[in-house]
């Protein structure tokens, strides 16, 4: 389990935003990934952190499990903010050597990149801790679901969406279990070259794979067992219910982006 | 060898909302050539347990010793060598095309070579009683067969301990009584055995000394006659009814195993 953490984890604590409507964050989110777009100022940019900071502390997610979050990307980060500050010649020469530039311009252009990208990626995370997957996929369900008029298969889509968010953990408990089996079998997944890392996965792999095909077949026989037609007519066991709070939490975040390209 | 567990505790997944206590304080030794029990109810720590036995789970404090000396200071391979490990359902961990290749997996990796794995494969299967199934696909087996076969693979490394998690869970009597009758041989060849299971009967007729878990702390350890006659919500139908008899035949004595049982109630009967 601990190695399936990462990014896209719900954590399980009662807080006012685990309380909304899956509807309500999923917009709030969209429009907080508009405003990252849209502002270009440092004034607003601290507005937005400072917007997203103390929703962390609102959803009660202890302070460094959403660091933790933000991990895996800091190498994409690093990677993006490395290109534009090499190859942007915008703005006063601070530094030259060879054909290496590093311009004022190209500096304030990384930086930025770099927020916008953390901003994003924090946004998106505090959407996925504080919203169970299959909420989730119920709330994406509804909002897509005036597409079902041009044909567009929501239902199906949220549906696929939630039975892979369901197995994601099983899998990956699933791995882990697989793998402690070799290891004690004496496999050995942390030396060797690359080469020999991979071809030490096959062992894993193997069973992993035949192992999510037999319970992919499991699912849809009990699927069909139980009378299972796709989502024309049928009547959901949670109904999702738009609150005040849910309102006021959308004009709250429209004026956080308001105040974010205003300032 | 002597395998120590001094004062174990584990937790799961610590610090995070998910944390699970899962061992609570667990003293225990696998003697020389023993067969040892563990019974408990479900989630009270039995596997958590024998997966600390060759450290593939680490205790979050307390000690695992191998002859004395802290498991820790072992080559990891080493150890897992010594102490074989079969997890629960280990089918599901059966991944090459054939039978005796899933089998020399591990006394490959162990570093045998070609001959003395072949001589390994053909032995630990012929152990298991699944010689006959060496060319098969292990995905085209029975449950049971493929149970052996799991087996098979672990037996195939020569370890000192084996540890064998509910290995009859969900199988026929047959390949039950199959199963144990490989647990007495492998003791009479000086090999112990970590028995974990839910059958009672079964620890009745193998075991030397049972664990009984609860709640992440080992309850009882003793005798089967010992840990049985004190917990009788936790024995084997013999015990139970022997148990019942003895407020008004003190002289019934504390049988374990049917044979036993039998013949002492025989005794009853006809003295
Ligand atoms: N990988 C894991 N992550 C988190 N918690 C776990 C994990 N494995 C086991 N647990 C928890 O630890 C406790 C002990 O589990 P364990 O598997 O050791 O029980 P068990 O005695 O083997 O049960 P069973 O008889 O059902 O096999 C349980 O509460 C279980 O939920
Ligand atoms: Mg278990």
């Amino acid at each position: 389990m601990a190695a399936s953490r990462g990014i896209g984890q719900f954590y399980p604590v009662a807080s006012p935003l685990h309380a909304l409507d899956p509807r309500a964050k999923i917009l709030a989110t969209a429009i907080l990934v508009v405003g990252v777009f849209l502002i270009d100022s440092m004034a607003g940019f601290l507005v937005i952190s400072g917007a997203i900071a103390a929703l962390v502390v609102v959803g009660h997610i202890p302070t460094r499990t959403f660091l933790r979050l933000l991990r895996p990307v800091l190498f994409i980060v690093a990677l993006t903010v490395f290109f534009q500050v090499l190859f942007s010649r915008e703005g006063a020469t601070l530094f030259e050597w060879g054909f290496v530039e590093v311009h004022s311009g190209g500096l304030r252009l990384g930086f930025l990149l770099a927020l916008r990208i953390l901003l994003l990626v924090s946004a998106a995370g505090l959407l996925t801790a504080t919203t169970a997957p299959v909420a989730l996929a119920d709330g994406i369900e509804d909002l897509l679901s005036p597409l079902k008029k041009a044909r567009f298969p929501a239902h199906e889509v949220a549906m696929m969406m939630t039975i892979a968010l369901r197995f994601i953990p099983t899998l990956g408990e699933e791995a882990e279990k697989i793998q402690k089996a070799q290891a004690a079998r004496g496999a050995n997944f942390s030396e060797g070259g690359l080469v020999h890392r991979v071809r030490a996965l096959v062992p894993v792999l193997v069973p992993l794979t035949i192992g999510a095909f037999r319970r992919a077949d499991e699912l849809a026989e009990a699927m069909e067992s139980r009378g299972y037609r796709g989502g024309e007519g049928r009547t959901r066991y949670r109904e999702l219910r738009f609150r005040y709070r849910d309102a006021l939490a959308l004009i709250v975040t429209v004026m956080i982006l308001a105040a974010g390209v205003l300032a | 060898m002597r395998l120590e567990l001094r004062d174990v505790h584990h937790v799961y997944s610590p610090g995070t909302p998910f944390e699970v206590v899962a061992l609570r304080g667990v003293t225990l030794s696998v003697e020389p050539g023993e067969v040892l029990s563990i019974v408990g109810g479900t989630g009270s720590g039995k596997s958590t347990l024998v997966q600390h036995m060759n450290l593939l789970l680490v205790p979050a404090s307390g000690q695992v010793l191998v002859d004395g000396e802290d498991a820790r200071t072992l080559k990891k391979s080493e150890l897992r060598r010594r102490v074989g490990l079969v997890f629960q359902f280990p089918e599901a961990a059966l991944f090459a095309p054939t039978v005796q290749e899933d089998v020399a997996f591990a006394p490959h990796r162990i570093g045998l070579g070609d001959e003395e794995v072949r001589t390994r494969v053909r032995q630990s299967l012929a152990a298991v009683g699944a010689g006959h199934l060496a060319e098969r696909s292990p995905f085209a087996l029975s449950g049971g067969e493929k149970r052996r076969v799991a087996i098979a693979g672990v037996l195939a490394m020569g370890p000192e301990v084996l540890v064998l998690d509910e290995p009859t869970a969900g199988l026929d009597p047959a390949t039950r009584q199959d199963l144990l009758g490989l647990v007495r041989g492998l003791r009479e060849a000086g090999i112990s055995v970590v028995f974990v299971t839910h059958d009672l009967d079964e620890v009745a007729e193998v075991a030397d000394r049972v664990c009984l878990m609860e709640g992440g702390v080992a309850r009882a350890v003793g005798t089967p006659a010992e840990v049985f006659y004190a917990n009788l919500e936790n024995a084997p139908a013999t015990v139970q009814i022997v148990a019942g008899l003895k407020a008004a035949y003190p002289g019934v004595g504390e049988p374990v195993r049917f044979e036993e049982t039998t013949a002492a109630l025989r005794e009853l009967l006809e003295g």
